[in-house]
């Protein structure tokens, strides 16, 4: 099971997401916008094994987030909720973003992306 | 300004041929009339002098035979038969010259006349030319088409028309292209900003249905009736998003060399279940040896699965829907057909316009959109393709993709 870091500003989204992975058994780490998932990484214990970030948070946005992260060195696999079908329709290639997932949530979709993520498959 | 309008001199065609016309008849009546008069005034003159000579040579001769001083009267008599010849000469001489001089000044004035017109015409005639080439560039969708003003005020004003209608179109196709690209704007914002409640409302229908077993069956009868629509909201909302980017031209297709048969199995794998459920039979055929068709794999799933779906939702329990892939020429044709009731004549015919569906009470039915088709039409036509519709009442019916092959590596290489 996945230490899952998890970020998006809608409450019912982020209650909506935890409820589910953590019915999964992940263990869940919410933050409600992009400095918190800064924050979150930085304070963090053991790295984490999965971000799951909103595209678009305000403050700052899941992507500059991951960004920030990026040039620190982190290495996490990172997974990017959109609200568009085709991945925000820009490319963030040098991101690392192992997979786009688009709203509605399809969560048979996202669990398979985690468990490859986890070597779990 | 009205009046200062009212009193410029305009060089307008009106005038100057009015003016012309009265110059030329001016100069070509004064000149008649003076011919005539010179003619009659020296005609006159003439006679006048012909006739004292008759009267000097009968007082000539009169005197003579009074034997009057006859040596001067037979000189007189002499003289006045040579005056008159001279006078004859003289007329005959300054008549021909006054006919000669009248027919100069005509053939003058009309050749003048000549001129003027036709200067007059070929000034008309550039500014017309113009007129008629911006014309037809302005219909053929040049919206920037314009005349030079200036010349004859017929053409000014002319032309000033058609310069102040050519703006006004310009004007409105920009304003119509700004209120598109509003509405474009409109529903992609819309559609992003409806997609997380929608997720919400999906979501948490799911996670009830999760737990069915705490609910009682009218319960999850609900959440199932509650889930079922936000599926339909989201397809709707997926739907208006591809045209609103097809209208936007940012509907984008990224295609590769696909296996067409592969492809359809995968649609068809997908369908299986609800075909099952109506137990429909779907039977596939692809031919061998196929060549590969360049496509976008999502895109081409999206519209065969929207083709397979309209089948198993618009046909009747236990019909038999039938999908097939062959070559057709250099393109790849797949036809998905069904037996089930056909579509009237009068729907075939607006079936890939959007909202164009089955009846009120099939619509009542089924869960479509009415844009799969308008959708499908749009991706089939950006990946070079064509799509139709073949069917009658009673006689099911046959819809067909063709996709173009995709260029070999020989032939690559030959052209």
């Amino acid at each position: 099971m996945a230490r899952i870091l998890l970020a998006d500003d809608s409450e019912t989204i982020l209650l909506l997401l935890r409820t589910r992975l953590e019915m999964e058994g992940h263990e869940v780490e919410t933050a409600a916008d992009g400095q918190q998932v800064v924050d979150a990484v930085r304070a963090a214990a053991a790295p984490h094994d999965i971000l799951l970030l909103d595209a678009m948070m305000p403050r700052k946005s899941g992507i500059d987030a991951l960004r920030e992260l990026r040039a620190e060195g982190l290495e996490t696999p990172a997974l990017i909720v959109s609200a568009h079908t085709d991945g925000n329709g820009e490319d963030h290639g040098d991101l690392g973003i192992a997979a786009y997932v688009s709203k509605p949530i399809d969560f048979d979709r996202l669990f398979a992306e985690i468990a490859e993520l986890t070597g779990e498959v | 300004m009205a009046r200062g309008r009212r009193f410029r001199l305009s060089p307008s065609l009106a005038n100057r041929l009015t003016v012309g016309f009265a110059i030329a008849f001016a100069i070509l009546t004064g000149l008649a009339v003076i011919g005539v008069a010179r003619f009659l005034q020296q005609r006159q003159d003439f006679e006048n002098a012909t006739a004292r000579s008759y009267q000097r040579e009968i007082e000539a001769r009169n005197r003579l035979a009074r034997g009057d001083r006859p040596a001067a009267a037979r000189s007189t008599i002499v003289t006045q038969q040579s005056r008159r010849q001279a006078l004859r000469d003289e007329i005959s001489s300054e008549t021909r010259d006054t006919a000669l001089l009248v027919g100069a000044g005509l053939i003058a004035g009309l050749t003048g006349a000549a001129l003027l017109f036709t200067g007059l015409i070929s000034s008309m005639r550039r500014p017309l030319e113009d007129l008629v080439e911006a014309s037809g560039r302005l219909a053929g969708g040049d919206l920037e088409a314009r005349v030079e003003v200036g010349g004859l005020s017929e053409t000014a004003t002319l032309g000033a028309a058609f310069n102040e209608m050519a703006g006004e179109l310009q004007r409105r196709a920009g304003e119509r292209d700004q209120l598109d690209r509003m509405k474009d704007e409109f529903v992609l914002t819309a559609s992003h900003e409806l997609r997380s409640p929608l997720t919400s409302v999906q979501g948490f229908a799911e996670l009830l249905l999760l737990e069915r077993e705490k609910l009682d069956p009218k319960q999850a009868e609900t959440v199932e009736v509650i889930l079922d629509n936000t599926r339909h909201l989201v397809r709707l909302l997926n739907d208006l998003l591809d045209l609103a980017r097809s209208d936007a031209g940012r509907l984008t297709i990224k295609p590769v060399p696909t296996d067409a048969g592969a492809l359809v199995e995968d649609a068809v794998r997908t369908m299986r279940a609800q075909f099952d459920a109506r137990s429909q039979r779907l039977e596939l055929e692809v031919e061998p040896g196929l060549p590969r068709i360049e496509a976008d794999r999502d895109r081409m799933r999206q519209v065969l699965v929207n083709l397979l779906t309209n089948a198993n939702e618009y046909c009747p329990e236990g019909a038999g829907i039938g999908v097939k892939v062959r070559r057709r020429e250099a393109d790849v044709e797949i036809d998905v057909s069904d037996d089930g009731p056909g579509i009237p004549e009068e729907q075939l015919a607006h079936i890939f316009e959007r909202f164009s569906r089955g009846d009120a009470g099939e619509t009542q039915r089924v869960g479509g959109t009415g844009l799969g088709l308008a959708i499908s039409r749009s991706l089939v036509e950006l990946h070079g393709g064509a799509i139709d519709a073949e069917s009658a009442p009673g006689e099911g019916s046959t819809f067909r993709v063709r996709l173009p092959a995709a260029a070999s590596p020989e032939r690559a290489e030959a052209t």
